[in-house]
């Protein structure tokens, strides 16, 4: 973008650069998310053995447009002794801190596009990518927390409690299996890490890199914990229509439960793109240094796969009662991702040391 | 630029830490308190220390203010009473002494001499900030402050698990001959209430209370009624 910093100044060109770039993304995520919803109740119907809705255009393509009319039109039913300010911060924390994260995410390598000149294809690159997407999922409890309180109901705040244990206990163990990835890649900038998985005609990624140490066990407890921290089944007791009504989006109606509705799956979406950066190679694969276009494909494929695990498992599995969930993430998942990462720097030290 | 952001960000604290004090629902402080900490955050991140920004949102913003929030929403904390101000030859003191801060800092920050800062000219590039450089410093010279700083935490986690358990209660053994049906109720005593009867169960409360004289008869008149 030599012509803008010419005209405004290095800082302002790259301030401008990385907004257009925030926009692009935002409407690519909503539409994303948007046709992720669809392609739950799609899915979750063949796997029920029934259709989901395949009226509105053709099958159902339309049905996100149709749902988003209907969040507009519907009535905004406020409880009256709720806490007006914080009942609505609530969603807007919810939806903020599950959006922020996808500027670090990388989608491609380095393309060049007629006007705008060489760029890699990662909104804001800079050296702490992955300690600001933990701090930012650390603040987006707080979303859940107030929306369980600020409704003044029984069920919304046992709800709103609940998934926040759940979620505060799960981050460590994301955290911690993250950690043996930042050992083996010996950065946090999430561009570097991808980068480095860019050997053996694309294919080494760091879940099965047996040059460096292979993620598997950081892999799994990686994808359990997002399961749990994105309140999805097995782990979506807090949520769960049988227990308690809705949990903590009980008294939200129209478009305030459309957010924390959008909330729940662009975090899903923001945690598939982390597990596909960190342990699947990101944009890696083959042929992407002849034709970098191909770049952004294969994350995008890599990503839907990780979507469709989580509908998959939402069809297939029963949820887990609030006191297993906490046992197993405290007394199983946590002393296994701390062993992935003992174990992890035992092999790298032994590999410095004796020279493997 | 730099300067158009370090306002954005400090009045941003200053407001929060304002509306902190001033609140009087404490869950309103706690709010204003996260943002006070995430502005906080933003200004280490301009001052080139990303590590302490992240750690911070991470730590305090993250951790330790949900703790706060869930505290308060656990006990209910109520909102206080606005209380008349009574002390009113506060108010003087006060403003002399906010002017007698702002007249020492112009002071420092002003004059010329050895101590003024007025030509420091920005922040300079420094590699003190960045992760590595931290990871570096606390894994070989900061060693032993480290491994003390962690058993001090351990320290404070076990300690407060043992306060706040609860001692067990001592639990019956069943003894062997323990069956499982209940003893069938005898036909002679026909005033056993069964479990679910709750007509019958309130009124024969009522007719026990009437007979220990804890409660009057029901009027005459009265007895028609359910």
């Amino acid at each position: 973008m030599e012509w803008l910093s010419n005209l405004v100044g290095p800082d302002w060109a790259r301030a401008v650069a990385t907004f257009v770039g925030i926009n692009v993304g935002f409407v690519v995520v909503l539409m994303i998310v948007a046709y992720t919803v669809l392609a739950e109740r799609r899915v979750l119907g063949f796997i029920q053995g029934r259709l989901g809705p395949n009226r509105v255009g053709p099958g159902g393509m339309f049905q996100p447009f149709a749902d988003l009319l209907k969040f507009i039109f519907k009535e905004e039913i406020t409880p009256a002794a709720s806490t007006r300010f914080v009942y609505f911060l609530a969603p807007i924390i919810a939806i903020t801190a599950a959006l922020m994260p996808i500027i670090v995410y990388p989608f491609g390598p380095e393309v060049s596009l007629p006007f705008i000149g060489k760029f890699h294809l990662v909104i804001a690159r800079f050296d702490i990518a992955l300690l600001y997407v933990l701090g930012i999922t650390s603040v987006g409890v707080y979303g859940i927390a107030l929306a369980g309180w600020s409704s003044n109901s029984k069920y919304s705040l046992m709800g709103g409690l609940r998934a926040s244990a759940q979620m505060i206990s799960y981050e460590l163990s994301l955290g911690l299996s993250l950690v043996g990835v930042v050992l083996i890649s010996g950065t946090l900038d999430l561009y570097s890490v991808v980068e480095q998985q860019g050997g053996w005609w694309g294919l080494r990624w760091n879940i099965w890199d047996f040059s460096r140490v292979p993620q598997i066990i950081g892999f799994v407890t990686y994808l359990i914990s997002a399961i749990a921290e994105t309140n999805r089944v097995p782990f979506d007791l807090p949520e769960a229509e049988t227990e308690l009504v809705a949990g903590f989006h009980t008294e939200y109606s129209a478009l305030k439960f459309a957010l924390f509705f959008m909330a729940e799956y662009v975090n899903m979406f923001t945690v598939s793109m982390l597990a596909t950066t960190l342990f699947l190679g990101g944009w890696q694969g083959p042929f992407v240094t002849a034709l970098p276009w191909l770049g952004p494909v294969y994350f995008l494929l890599k990503v839907t796969f990780f979507l469709f695990l989580y509908i998959w498992l939402r069809g297939t599995l029963p949820r887990f009662r609030f006191d297993q969930l906490m046992n197993f993430g405290w007394k199983f998942l946590l002393p296994v991702a701390i062993l992935n990462v003992i174990i992890t720097a035992s092999v790298m030290f032994a590999r410095s040391w004796f020279g493997w | 630029m730099s300067t158009l952001l370090f306002i954005l960000f400090g009045a941003l604290a200053i407001g929060c830490a304002v509306a902190m004090v001033a609140h009087r629902n404490p869950l309103y402080s706690a709010i204003s308190l996260i943002g006070v900490f995430v502005s906080l955050a933003c200004l280490y991140m301009m001052l080139q220390a990303p590590f302490i920004a992240a750690v911070q949102v991470i730590v305090y913003a993250g951790a330790i203010m949900v703790l706060v929030v869930f505290v308060i929403m656990l006990l209910n904390v109520e909102e206080e009473v606005r209380r008349p101000a009574r002390l009113h030859y506060l108010i003087p003191v006060g403003v002399i002494l906010a002017a007698i801060l702002t007249a020492e800092a112009a002071f420092i920050l002003k004059l010329p001499g050895a101590s003024s800062r007025a030509d420091v000219v920005g922040p300079q590039a420094s590699d003190v900030g960045l992760t590595a450089s931290i990871g570096a410093g606390l894994f070989t010279e900061y060693l032993l402050p480290f491994e003390v700083t962690s058993v001090l935490i351990l320290m404070a986690l076990v300690g407060a698990i043992t306060l706040a358990r609860r001692t067990a209660t001592p639990r019956l053994a069943a003894s062997p001959d323990f069956d499982i049906e209940p003893p069938a109720p005898s036909s002679e005593s026909g005033s056993v209430i069964q479990p679910g009867d709750t007509e019958a169960t309130g009124q024969a409360y009522a007719q026990l209370q009437i007979e220990r004289g804890e409660a009057a008869a029901p009027d005459a008149g009265k007895e028609g009624e359910s």
